[in-house]
């Protein structure tokens, strides 16, 4: 059935037809509409889960920690700050192996106080153990969503669908939305590995000398490593249930193209019409949208720049003093394939500002007219400021 | 350590997993602090003269336990319905809730308890010494005498009190006037003391000498006999014909009789006795106007009371001393020597002389003299220090070679007469004799001093008696100590009163009861400093779940096999009922 619904409604809609069990989260714009609806949704009896209201993120994961271990499918949402305060929970969720699903906003960090769109708060978070999934749309949201559960659950690793705030957020599409019967085939009842259990008591994640440690750090990488592939098979499996299919990294036209557009979040629908346009004149040009960050698609990147001479990747965040974190990625990927195409770092939209065409085709005539790139890293269409600057 | 399949991938899975008990873990070995649960001395109860266990009291009283509070007063006051209606309630100037807010409104509790009491005929149970072969005579069923005689039954010895009016209760009967303190509420009060086996003589007037002729029948007397004659103004005219004695129109009006009040009544003095006299003179229909030499904020009186007194239309007139007294036709004339304010004493009362300036004369129909008031017979005052003589907080002991032992208390030796004061000398008198009687004269002063409350002025007789209340620390909680996280500001509860219009004609009571929701509403304000209300934060915050409860829930321990000494439960103790200490290696 298609529904014009907010971004926000779309996760939700997906945690329904999930039938999380016990969903527990604070409040933060804007990620706020994305529980607000679900909280309706527990007390009105539409969803049969129990809402936990907590003091903070910190709390919001502590509880769905307890909960999954308890055999129990859970979610929570958040953004920025809120995903900061969660951090020593994001480590101990993965190490506690618990396939917890959350919905990330993509929220730039303050100060200066800032509620727009900024990647820098889920990518600050890579090392965490955590899967990241970036999307484009709405309808990509609540698919991507139903298969972190599939995949997180299989692979008994947590996962985060961001999503970026208010372009995606908090704009109205139609969105189908599956059948609860299909969805039910497609993601059945959570089925635990492990679990607390009072008739035979146990207990979890307590201390782990030299001797095993580094073993249970090796199984997390190699689960990541299988999640790999077990998500393209899921979303074969997917796509046969419902028709949609996004893939690991999506390359559009980038067989023939010189210059490679690697985006990701909406940006990737701005730089599609771009495209188009570039395309019109003659270009050769493509993009590589990259839509899962963790585990990493490096295979599909190699393969999908084998033909390029140039990426500009354009970064919606910012590791200062390194520059664009998607670049970094992009370059270690590629440095040791021979001949591979040169990496022009990007960094655009940051704190909410819009990418807009002009400055995607500012950005490709830039990249195409120069030999190499003038910096590891450009800002780009940032302003003169005069004043606030000081001698250091 | 375990790994799992999936059902079609081998996920890599090791987990850390263990299904031994971590009570083999004994972190109490971890420890280098040691919470203990130590309960402490309340502000409240080191204030009042007589040593009640105000913030377990409140704490009952909170939990609608309303006959164990009031059992807990009993325990320390024979009297909480006439202390909850006359005593000064020292307690609420010192109630650290007064730093938060508001002092918790301690009197009116009491009141309510001893109320609760008798509407639903409550008997206390109230333990008794086994019985003793000493025997005790009171002189005089005031406050001091029926409190010493209730103190000395319950150790076991058999009293006596003699009386010389024909109802017992002293002051309280016949001084202190019906609208602050229904004879009922006195009346039942002293009928549980004889109920528990004190005999009370009355229309007993006693002789002077019977101090020493008492030795053939008792073993001690105690002396408790008041204040009873006004003192002399010592001016020229005093004892002319319209000149009364303010105690005595008190008695008067408390006997049943109906005194002629016409015209405008000049009262004397500056304490409670004035003020009774002239809101008495009101509600007979005169016209009352106080004459003090110092100012009103200097008054001994209630300041409630005076500002009552005021509203009812009582005059009051500050700095004048009368001069002199002379009738003629018209009235009296009192002649007035305006006064000044030159410093002031040890208690912060304003110091005056005589200032320049003329003096004035005031036509009254009548003068009442409430200026304070002394002994009827020299032999009833207390002896001075001597080898003999022990001179204590509320009383003196004389220990003679020949006779009974005599203790002089209540408002013979009280520097502040009030009830509770009366109450504390009873009481004192109970612990003296009884330790006089055991371990001889050397004894009283170390065993007096062992059952001070707080280390303070007042004695507990629970205490004395080895009773729960002896564990506890003398340490007062300060205002600091407490964890003010755990309240929330709440007005403090207004006494509901007969309006000024229904006061004016009749010596109906003043202050109205209270609900028993409004009693726990005004409990649950306290603090309970020092005393565990079993709260269970300890419980509730311990991170190594070492506090455990007793199984009927009356009590908390530490398990120390466990406990890793962080002292969570003892900053989260709301009010200082436990404490950290460095362990002992």
């Amino acid at each position: 059935m298609k529904r014009v619904l907010e971004g926000s409604h779309a996760v939700a809609e997906a945690v329904r037809l999930a039938k999380a069990q016990v969903i527990s989260a604070y409040p933060i714009t804007p990620q706020t509409h994305i529980v607000e609806i679900l909280s309706d949704y527990c007390s009105s009896g539409k969803l049969k889960a129990k809402f936990l209201r907590v003091e903070s993120e910190h709390s919001a994961l502590a509880s769905l920690i307890g909960a999954q271990s308890s055999g129990v499918r859970t979610f929570t949402a958040t953004s920025s700050q809120g995903l900061a305060l969660m951090h020593e929970l994001l480590h101990w969720a993965s190490g506690a192996r618990l396939p917890i699903v959350m919905a990330e906003v993509n929220r730039a960090l303050g100060p200066g106080w800032n509620i727009w769109v900024d990647q820098t708060d889920s990518l600050a978070q890579r090392d965490t153990g955590w899967m990241q999934f970036y999307c484009e749309d709405s309808q990509e949201v609540l698919d991507t969503t139903l298969q972190a559960y599939r995949l997180a659950e299989e692979v008994n690793l947590p996962a985060m669908v961001v999503l970026d705030a208010f372009f995606l957020s908090h704009t109205y599409e139609p969105v189908d939305i599956p059948d609860e019967k299909d969805v039910d085939r497609f993601l059945p009842p959570y089925a635990p590995k492990f679990q607390l259990d009072p008739a035979n008591p146990c207990a979890f994640g307590q201390l782990v000398t030299p001797a095993f440690y580094m073993e249970m750090r090796h199984d997390i990488d190699r689960a990541m490593g299988l999640a790999l592939t077990r998500f393209t098979e899921i979303e074969e499996e997917y796509a046969r249930l419902f028709k949609r299919r996004y893939g690991v990294v999506e390359a559009v036209q980038c067989d023939d193209a010189d210059v490679v557009f690697l985006t990701s979040g909406t940006v990737t629908s701005t730089c599609r019409l771009v495209l188009k346009t570039l395309r019109e004149k003659g270009e050769k040009v493509g993009i590589l949208k990259v839509k899962l960050f963790r585990p990493s698609p490096v295979e599909h990147i190699r393969a999908a720049l084998r033909s390029a001479k140039k990426v500009a990747v354009i970064d919606r965040n910012c590791s200062f003093g390194v520059g664009g974190i998607f670049a970094q990625e992009v370059r270690a990927a590629l440095c040791n394939q021979p001949g591979h195409p040169l990496v022009y770092s990007y960094i655009a939209g940051i704190g909410g500002r819009d990418v807009t065409p002009e400055l995607l085709e500012d950005i490709y005539w830039k990249t195409r007219n120069s030999e190499a790139p003038e910096k590891d890293s450009i800002w780009t269409g940032l302003q003169e400021v005069a004043h606030g600057t000081q001698r250091a | 350590m375990a790994g799992s399949k999936a059902s079609k991938h081998v996920v890599p899975l090791l987990m850390p997993r263990s299904y031994m008990s971590t009570e083999s873990n004994k972190t109490g070995s971890w420890r280098f602090l040691r919470p203990r649960y130590d309960e402490k001395t309340a502000p409240c109860s080191t204030a009042c003269p007589a040593g009640e266990d105000i913030a377990r009291v409140e704490m009952l009283t909170a939990q609608g336990l309303f006959k164990e509070a009031w059992e807990t007063i009993l325990k320390e006051n024979p009297f909480p319905a006439v202390c909850g209606r006359v005593c000064f309630h020292p307690c609420e100037g010192i109630c650290n809730r007064g730093e938060f807010d508001a002092p918790v409104a301690i009197h009116v509790m009491e009141r309510f308890l001893a109320e609760t009491a008798v509407r639903y005929d409550l008997k206390p149970l109230l333990e008794r010494c086994p019985a003793k072969k000493e025997k005790i005579a009171v002189v005089g069923a005031g406050p001091s005498g029926l409190s010493a005689a209730c103190f000395l039954n319950r150790l076991g010895y058999v009293c006596d009190v003699f009386e010389a009016a024909s109802e017992p209760g002293g002051i309280l009967r016949w001084g202190i006037p019906e609208y602050r303190l229904p004879l009922s509420a006195l009346r039942s009060e002293i009928a549980q003391i004889e109920s528990e086996g004190v005999r009370i003589m009355t229309d007993k007037r006693l002789p002077a000498d019977f101090i020493d002729r008492a030795g053939d029948s008792y073993d001690a007397v105690f002396i408790g006999c008041g204040h009873g004659r006004t003192t002399m103004l010592r001016i020229p005219g005093e004892d002319v014909d319209g000149v009364e004695d303010g105690l005595e129109f008190l008695n008067r009006i408390r006997s049943g009789e109906t005194p002629a009040v016409d015209g405008v009544s000049a009262v004397i003095g500056g304490g409670n006795t004035a003020v009774d006299v002239a809101r008495s003179i009101i509600r007979l229909g005169g016209k009352a106007v106080i004459l003090y030499r110092r100012r009103r904020s200097d008054m001994p009186a209630f300041q409630e009371e005076v500002e009552m007194a005021l509203e009812e239309g009582v005059e009051l007139k500050e700095l004048l001393a009368p001069a002199g007294i002379v009738k003629d036709r018209k009235g009296i004339f009192i002649t007035m020597r305006p006064m000044k304010v030159v410093g002031e004493d040890e208690g912060g009362r304003g110091r005056v002389e005589p200032a320049r300036g003329k003096t004035q004369q005031l036509l009254v129909q009548r003068v009442f003299k409430a200026t304070g008031a002394e002994s009827v017979d020299e032999r009833y005052n207390p002896p001075d220090r001597r080898r003999n003589v022990l001179v204590l907080e509320n009383g003196v002991l004389v220990d003679r070679p020949k006779g009974p032992a005599v203790f002089f208390g209540g408002d013979l030796v009280n520097e502040t007469k009030s009830v509770t004061h009366a109450v504390a000398s009873g009481k004192a008198a109970a612990i003296a004799l009884d330790t006089l009687f055991r371990d001889g004269f050397k004894a009283v002063p170390g065993r007096a001093a062992s059952c001070a409350v707080g280390n303070g002025k007042a004695l507990s007789m629970e205490v004395y008696l080895g009773g729960e209340r002896s564990s506890r620390n003398p340490h007062v909680v300060r205002f600091a100590e407490v964890n003010t996280d755990y309240f929330h500001f709440a007005p403090r509860i207004t006494q509901p009163r007969l309006m000024r219009e229904e006061r004016l004609n009749t010596f109906k009571e003043i202050n109205l009861k209270i609900s028993a929701t409004l009693a726990i509403r005004e409990a649950e304000r306290c603090f309970n400093c020092g005393v565990c209300n079993r709260c269970d934060n300890c419980y509730l915050f311990c991170p190594d779940l070492a506090v455990m409860r007793e199984q009927d829930l009356t009590g908390r321990h530490v398990d120390y096999d466990y406990c890793k000494g962080c002292g969570l439960c003892v900053v989260e103790c709301p009010r200082n009922a436990m404490t950290l200490e460095e362990e002992e290696r």
